[in-house]
């Protein structure tokens, strides 16, 4: 695993993608930092942290498509996967290294609180923004696993960077669809049914066996109706919640605030760990095409 | 020490492996020949566990590929059929990199890139960036990642492809020369340089294994009888008539002339035995002087045809 995070580490930094991210990023925070905490006199750095996440739309498909998608572009997949390392050691390496990038680039942005503590009469609110930071590296950790998935579906750099494009965008705006979806428990029964319908195709597409989809399909419908039937209430604004599992913008709302609870922190590993699990699966299924 | 036991491979409806059954042993060279698109590359994809058998099991040493896979990878080095390099790294540091994912021991690090890098010859290069190089070398760099670590086992899938004739001859020396160390699969589709290296032939065709024999075995097995071709000067029947003339001479036929004033007759007598003098003797008395003889032995390339054809007519 250690091998392959520092020659993607390396990598990085031998292309221009690597420089690209940390410069475009740099000048990003520098030019909200100027705004809103030195021109206005702001000490709150927090903010600024907040109003960066945007950033990640564009620059984490950069950072993220050529991991999996150089590999099976160059066959150099072969030479991993034919070596003793772990298909799990491999895709940790690839994801740790792009983490990486980030963490270089958050601790170069480390220097404008500091410049701020300088003019700060009061002293800086140093926990706040630790905790600030801390939300904004595990909501990028978030993000870049999500880039890290769709690099793996397929061997076209352009293709991984617009799917991680296009994935960001919709957990980017779905706090907006979340608020105006319907929240009666029909709607609720309808959209459940749909996403029971998506597992059913699901399974069939991917173990090709009409049994099994078919049992699926017995299990999925008897549990909507039964909830339907006893616990109705759960229905009425299940589409925001169901939505709302996925909003990782949300969530770095109480990091903003300087609030380091632990439900955010947990959710942000468990997003990033099953999007890592995924990649993994992703790549052992390979082998069985 | 090989095991390859029933092993198939499909993708989707096409069978691209087809119960494939053989064993290779300590100390082997053995070489895959086929058509493009026969199972080769599959087939090496599966013993190395790139790619999952839909059906058999490959063992190396009795451990099995899919069960135990860090411990067999750790007996195999792989040349697939394009080299797998990292062309933005200098050979240098690409072979380093080769050492930490095959967890070669630092103090043996040094002394393996140096053996690697000197068989191939590639030390003048190893300052290079791999893009800039040339095929040739490429394919070279892709040969001396696989002896990183000095694994039991070498598969080298088209080792030769892309290489200028005299590397190809250098290739082929040193894979003889590897053979004495290693069990070595490799896989090509020309055939004087199975026959140049390999101590047995597999030829694959659909999937399937057609033929299995040394290099020396095939060419005898397939010729049946014993045959030469001959070139006298002077008229065709006379020619015949003199042939005919010799007693163990089975068929005569001729093949036309290829020079004016002479004939062409291929001559067919039972196995083991040796008609030469007595052919000579024959046009001698016939004073049909005999300009060319050889006896004509199978190619490597005709038993493969053979083979082929005649699979093509079954099916």
């Amino acid at each position: 695993m250690l091998a392959v995070f520092r020659r993607e580490l390396r990598a990085y930094f031998a292309s221009p993608i690597g420089f690209v991210f940390v410069g475009f990023f740099i000048l990003i925070a520098g030019v909200f930092f100027a705004i809103s905490n030195l021109l206005s006199g702001n000490p709150n750095f927090t903010g600024v942290l907040s109003s960066l996440t945007f950033v990640f739309l564009f620059l984490v498909p950069i950072l993220t498509m050529r991991l999996l998608t150089e590999e099976m572009r160059q066959k150099t997949d072969q030479l991993l996967i034919t070596s003793p390392l772990s298909i799990t050691g491999i895709v940790m390496g690839k994801y740790l290294a792009a983490v990486g990038v980030f963490v270089i680039t958050l601790l170069i942005t480390v220097l404008f609180p500091v410049i701020m503590s300088f003019y700060a009469l009061l002293g800086l609110g140093w926990w706040e923004i630790l905790g600030g930071y801390i939300g904004f590296l595990l909501m990028g950790c978030a993000f870049i696993s999500v880039g890290l998935f769709f690099s793996s579906l397929t061997d076209n750099q352009l293709i991984a960077a617009m799917y991680t494009f296009a994935a960001l965008l919709v957990i980017w705006i779905l706090d907006f669809i979340a608020q105006s979806v319907p929240a009666d428990a029909v709607s609720g029964l309808v959209f459940l049914a749909l996403l029971g319908a998506c597992l059913v195709a699901l399974v069939y597409f991917s173990t090709r066996n009409v049994a099994a989809a078919a049992v699926t399909f017995v299990l999925a419908a008897a549990a909507v109706v039964l909830l339907f039937v006893f616990a109705r209430p759960f229905f009425s604004g299940l589409i925001a919640k169901i939505l709302g599992w996925f909003s990782l913008v949300k969530r770095y709302g109480d990091f903003s605030l300087g609030l380091l609870s632990l439900s955010p922190i947990v959710y942000y590993i468990s997003f990033s760990g099953a999007f890592v699990f995924l990649t993994i699966r992703m790549i052992e299924k390979r082998r069985w095409v | 020490m090989i095991q390859v036991d029933k092993v198939s491979k499909k993708y989707g409806q096409r069978l691209a492996v087809d119960h494939l059954d053989f064993t290779v042993n300590r100390g082997e060279i053995l070489g895959f020949l086929g058509p493009n698109g026969a199972g080769k590359s599959t087939t090496m994809n599966i013993i190395t566990g790139y790619l999952s058998a839909t059906e058999g099991s490959v063992k190396l040493d009795g451990h099995d590929i899919l069960e135990e896979p860090q411990e067999v990878k750790k007996q195999i080095g792989y040349m697939p059929e394009l080299p797998p390099l990292y062309v933005d790294m200098t050979v240098r540091d690409y072979l380093s990199f080769v050492c930490d994912i095959k967890g070669v021991p630092r103090s043996s690090r040094r002394q393996n890139m140096e053996r690697a890098m000197e068989m191939l010859m590639i030390s003048d290069v190893r300052g290079r960036l791999i893009k800039n190089l040339s095929k040739g070398y490429k394919q070279r760099v892709g040969i001396a990642q696989a002896l990183i670590g000095t694994p039991p086992v070498l598969i080298l899938d088209e080792p030769t492809i892309g290489l200028d004739p005299q590397q190809i001859i250098e290739t082929r020396s040193l894979i003889r020369n590897l053979g004495k160390e290693h069990t070595i699969i490799l896989s090509s589709h020309i055939l004087p340089e199975v026959q140049a290296v390999c101590s047995r032939v597999l030829i694959i065709n659909k999937g399937k294994i057609v033929a299995s024999d040394t290099p020396e075995n095939l060419a005898r097995g397939m010729t049946g009888d014993n045959r030469l071709t001959v070139r006298v000067a002077g008229g065709e029947k006379e020619a015949l008539a003199a042939a005919r003339s010799v007693g163990q001479v089975v068929k005569v036929e001729s093949v036309g002339s290829k020079e004016p004033g002479t004939v062409d007759l291929v001559l067919e007598a039972r196995k083991d035995q040796d008609v030469r003098r007595e052919v000579f003797l024959a046009f001698a008395r016939a004073s049909l002087p005999l300009l060319q003889m050889k006896s004509m032995d199978l190619t490597l390339e005709e038993i493969f045809l053979n083979l082929i054809t005649e699979e093509r007519e079954v099916s």
